[in-house]
């Protein structure tokens, strides 16, 4: 009865009251009456009604509502630490401002952002913080972007009551990549949650208190992930900052060109700053599905090597033997020349991590116009079996945010925090929220959380198969599992063997998955492959073979090497009258010995599409032009056609991006997930090629923090990148 | 004339369309001659865009958005071709792509006030250091037009670009996904989001 006048008496009350009908009817009737907006509450911020998630806080409900409060210690993505007090909000019938970032929302809550008392507590607040905030703006490096700038234009006060000493905080040293000014921090511990919380390394905390408190490492040493950068971009002042950026420019003086990163395969969303046909620096642009607001520190740092190392003009061997500059108009016809003349059976293409889809569709169409099939990745990957015929076959199909539904990873072969230290994030952040168990079979690596090592031996893989091992078990109760292949297991001699048992794994979890969930759909993806460069995915997609193989039986009179410098071939693997073409970026493995460079551009210089390793097409924008007479390399091949006599049917980058289209239309349907599917085949046909597995340990290659940083041509001609190498082995010296 | 003129460059530069600068036009120079063909007077009676500086402080024609503070200017959104108006050089209309976009939000900054309009821009053409004072140069007429117009919707922008006859393509805005916060999951005991320290 009670409950039934209490809902009436709601029907007809305003919402203000409600709060005083905190009877459990009173949040029955709160449920029921809100049925109509998806059990959400109300909240007024402003005298404005807006419905909010219950459980969700007051900052967020008037984001929703379009206010955003000012904060300092809040971030999005790390833990509530209430700590900065610059939230604080005014909410009617509380007595004292409340600190709006930690605030639960009650239905039928009264929020005032905008009121005389919120805008004096911020005052206050903003008063406090700058009494020990240095007055160097004007030679700190987060002058223009800087919250406490910002937020101090609105809320400052412009004279001080303070009459004291200023706080003075010694300078530390963590390391190549971070400048700390530790004056000007202002104690909101976001740099510690995210070392704590998403790189995974304590490494960050504070000691003292009160006045005396100090953020560092307690002993002097190097902040060690491979994320670390972060910290730059979210520490609302200038205390952390960019060493190699330090003094270089103010963003208003800079241009900003969106586009992706190429450093792996996840293709982090980037911002690359530049002026005057410099790139300045590299920064994360959001992207939920991808790489939320972080990037790795490969991606933020290696940007000098694009500097260094550089080819800028096209070179030709003369005949002492040793390369020399010349024309394009000297180069391309040398290449015609040899092109037309060559049998196409003995002409050959290796493509390399960098290469866009742009120059793979034309460096295909070139050699296909002469007969040639020679097309090979330098990367590995199966043939066996369904082979790249499938494309299922060699996705992340899971996709990155598939990782925060999951329940239960097994790792294989891999050690995604230096392979994909973005991914590694995401299984992290499912470790941490989501409860998420893994597993891995491998090298024993540090993966920033728990996981469960069931060692590296293959045998442990057939049993898994064959459901005798007890990891089996667990893998059957699973509701979303995901199996993840690195790639690195497809340098193996067994490596059809690792696939077909992995495939065998992940299709036996598929079935048993659908019963544990119970809906009996086919829409959760387990098995997935890592890879590890960024244009693998497109390369296959295009029809590439994967692997050098091809051209190690067939020795070819002419070999295309695009971007290739993984070392796969080397002057000793090919015949001696064999002419060596290198179109490319960077003197780096492969352009020593070609006989022929045409110089290329670099991923921040060309708009190129790029397939991420979950199959999701990416467009980058030119934000620099390629330095001296480089040229866009699908430029290149497209004028070489011409010369050559076998013009290729388009000559605008619309035009290549159709030919695309036709081949795989994926490659232009941009960020979208082309998801694959024909699982069950793939499993089918892996096991009719009857695999065999070896005993070799599976092993990876990059097992510190050293090995991450210089792994491709950009990371390797980069200064900062080394001194990285440096500091990781080493520890620290006073000139890192 | 003077008259007539000033209410035609208003006209155009009403539509965006830069054909004089409107202090030439508002000068009067005697000496100052503009040929405006017959089919430009058409195109302008036609689609009603003759109006004057007494119709742009017009409410209808102008309006000031609470939310980003942007003037809306209402432009009739009729599909006429104004590139042969416009000045643009050819190359730049044939060759060139705009990109429509809303600009991400900076990673250093907490605020999200510039993520809320939607922009266009062209593909970068070179730049270089000039040598004389160390500036960024660029031969590009169009490479500022990021900075000087910004649209409410993507579909307002889409409508511009195809009046000046540029093609174009729409980079999908990427929305922040609101995660779940709670102060009390620091200290839940049985949970990995407990927080030990600080």
């Amino acid at each position: 009865m009670l409950r039934i006048a209490t809902q009436k008496c709601c029907d007809q009350l305003p919402s203000r009251f409600l709060p005083f009908l905190s009877t459990k009817s009173g949040a029955a009737v709160a449920t029921r009456r809100h049925q109509s907006t998806d059990d959400k509450v109300e909240v007024f911020v402003n005298d404005k009604p807006v419905y909010v998630k219950p459980g969700s806080t007051v900052l967020q409900a008037c984001e929703i509502a379009g206010i955003q409060i000012p904060r300092f210690c809040y971030h999005d993505r790390l833990s509530v630490a209430g700590n900065c007090r610059m939230c604080l909000v005014e909410i009617e019938k509380s007595p004292k401002p409340q600190a709006s970032c930690a605030m639960p929302v009650m239905k039928g809550m009264r929020i005032k952002p905008d009121s005389d008392v919120s805008k004096k507590a911020r005052e206050g607040v903003m008063e406090f913080l700058l009494a020990n905030h240095p007055l160097d703006c004007p030679i700190c490096d987060q002058g223009g972007e800087c919250d406490l700038q910002d937020q101090s234009m609105m809320f400052g006060s412009d004279r001080s009551r303070f009459l004291e000493h200023k706080r003075a905080v010694e300078d530390k040293n963590i390391g190549p990549l971070i400048k700390t000014i530790m004056t000007r921090c202002i104690q909101c511990t976001r740099c510690v949650r995210f070392a704590d919380e998403v790189a995974g390394v304590s490494d960050l905390g504070t000691t003292g208190r009160g006045n005396d408190m100090q953020i560092g490492t307690y002993v002097e040493k190097m902040f060690k992930s491979e994320m670390s950068g972060n910290v730059i971009d979210i520490c609302p002042v200038g205390a952390l900052t960019s060493k190699p950026y330090a003094f270089t420019a103010r963003p208003w003086e800079t241009r900003k060109t969106e586009t992706v990163d190429v450093m792996d395969a996840v293709g982090s969303n980037i911002v690359v700053s530049t002026r005057a046909g410099d790139v300045l620096r590299i920064i994360p642009r959001l992207h939920e599905d991808i790489n939320e607001e972080w990037i790795s520190d490969k991606t933020r740092f290696a940007y000098d090597g694009l500097k260094r190392q550089r080819l800028t003009q096209p070179m030709l061997r003369n005949k002492q033997g040793q390369l020399v500059t010349c024309l394009w108009e000297d180069a391309l016809p040398f290449v015609a020349e040899k092109l037309s003349t060559t049998e196409g059976s003995k002409v050959a293409g290796i493509v390399g991590g960098f290469a866009d889809a742009e120059s793979l569709i034309c460096l295909k169409d070139l050699l296909n116009h002469v007969d040639s099939e020679g097309l090979c990745t330098e990367e590995l990957f199966i043939t066996d079996g369904a082979g790249t015929d499938l494309r299922s076959n060699y996705l992340l199909n899971t996709t990155i945010a598939g990782v925060e539904e999951a329940d239960l990873v097994l790792l294989i072969g891999t050690n995604p925090r230096f392979e994909a230290p973005l991914f590694n994030a995401r299984l992290r952040k499912s470790w941490i929220h989501n409860e998420l168990e893994v597993a891995l079979v491998g090298s024993k690596v540090d993966l920033t959380y728990s996981y469960e090592h069931l060692g590296d031996s293959t045998t442990t893989l057939k049993q898994i198969a064959d459901g005798t091992h007890p990891f089996s078990k667990r893998l059957k109760d699973a509701k979303n599992p995901m199996v993840v292949v690195g790639s690195e297991v497809f340098s193996r001699e067994d490596a059809f063997g690792v696939h077909a048992a992995v495939s065998a794994i992940a299709q036996n979890a598929t079935v048993t998955s659908q019963t544990n969930r119970g809906d009996g759909g086919a829409d959760w993806k387990v098995l997935n492959i890592l890879h590890k460069v960024a244009s693998q995915v497109a390369a296959l997609d295009l029809g590439y073979k994967p692997g050098v193989d091809h051209i190690r039986k067939n020795p070819p009179s002419l070999l295309f090497i695009l971007g290739a410098d993984g070392g796969a071939v080397t002057r000793e693997d090919l015949p001696k009258d064999c002419c060596v073409v290198y179109i490319g970026s960077h003197g780096d493995v492969s352009a020593p010995f070609a006989d022929v460079i045409l110089p290329g551009a670099a991923y921040t210089e060309k708009p190129g599409t790029y397939v991420n390793t979950e199959g999701r097409a990416q467009q980058t924008q030119a934000a620099v032009s390629p330095p001296g007479s480089a040229r866009e390399d699908w430029k290149i091949i497209r004028a070489l056609s011409e010369i050559s006599g076998m013009t290729l049917p388009y000559d605008d980058l619309e035009g290549v991006r159709s030919r695309m289209s036709e081949v795989s239309p994926n490659l232009t349907r941009y960020d979208a997930v082309e998801s694959a599917n024909y699982f069950k085949q793939a499993a089918e046909l892996a096991k009719l090629a009857k695999p065999q597995l070896v005993s070799k340990p599976l092993q990876s290659s990059q097992l510190s923090l050293a090995d991450f940083y210089m792994t491709d041509s950009i990371s390797r001609a980069s200064k900062t990148m080394a001194k990285c190498v440096k500091a990781a082995n080493e520890g620290l010296t006073p000139d890192l | 004339m003077s008259h007539q003129l000033t209410r035609i460059v208003r006209g155009l530069s009403a539509t965006g369309i830069r054909c004089l600068s409107t202090t030439a036009a508002q000068s009067g120079h005697a000496n100052f001659k503009i040929h405006i063909p017959t089919f430009v007077k058409a195109t302008i009676s036609k689609h009603k865009i003759d109006y004057d500086l007494e119709a742009r402080k017009d409410p209808d024609m102008e309006t000031i958005d609470s939310e980003t503070q942007a003037v809306q200017l209402q432009i009739p959104t009729t599909g006429t071709d104004a590139s042969c108006l416009t000045g643009v050089p050819e190359e730049h209309i044939v060759s060139r792509k705009v990109r429509i976009f809303r600009p991400a939000k900076n990673a250093m900054q907490s605020g999200n006030q510039n993520t809320k309009l939607w922009k266009i821009e062209f593909d970068t053409m070179e730049r270089w250091e000039n040598p004389t004072m160390g500036w960024g140069s660029n031969a590009d007429p169009l490479s500022n037009i990021s900075m000087a117009m910004s649209f409410k919707t993507k579909e307002d922008a889409m409508a511009f670009v195809e009046r000046q006859g540029w093609s174009c393509y729409v980079d999908e805005a990427k929305e922040k996904q609101m995660q779940p916060k709670s102060y009390g999951a620091n200290f839940s005991w049985n949970k990995r989001t407990r927080r030990a320290m600080k």
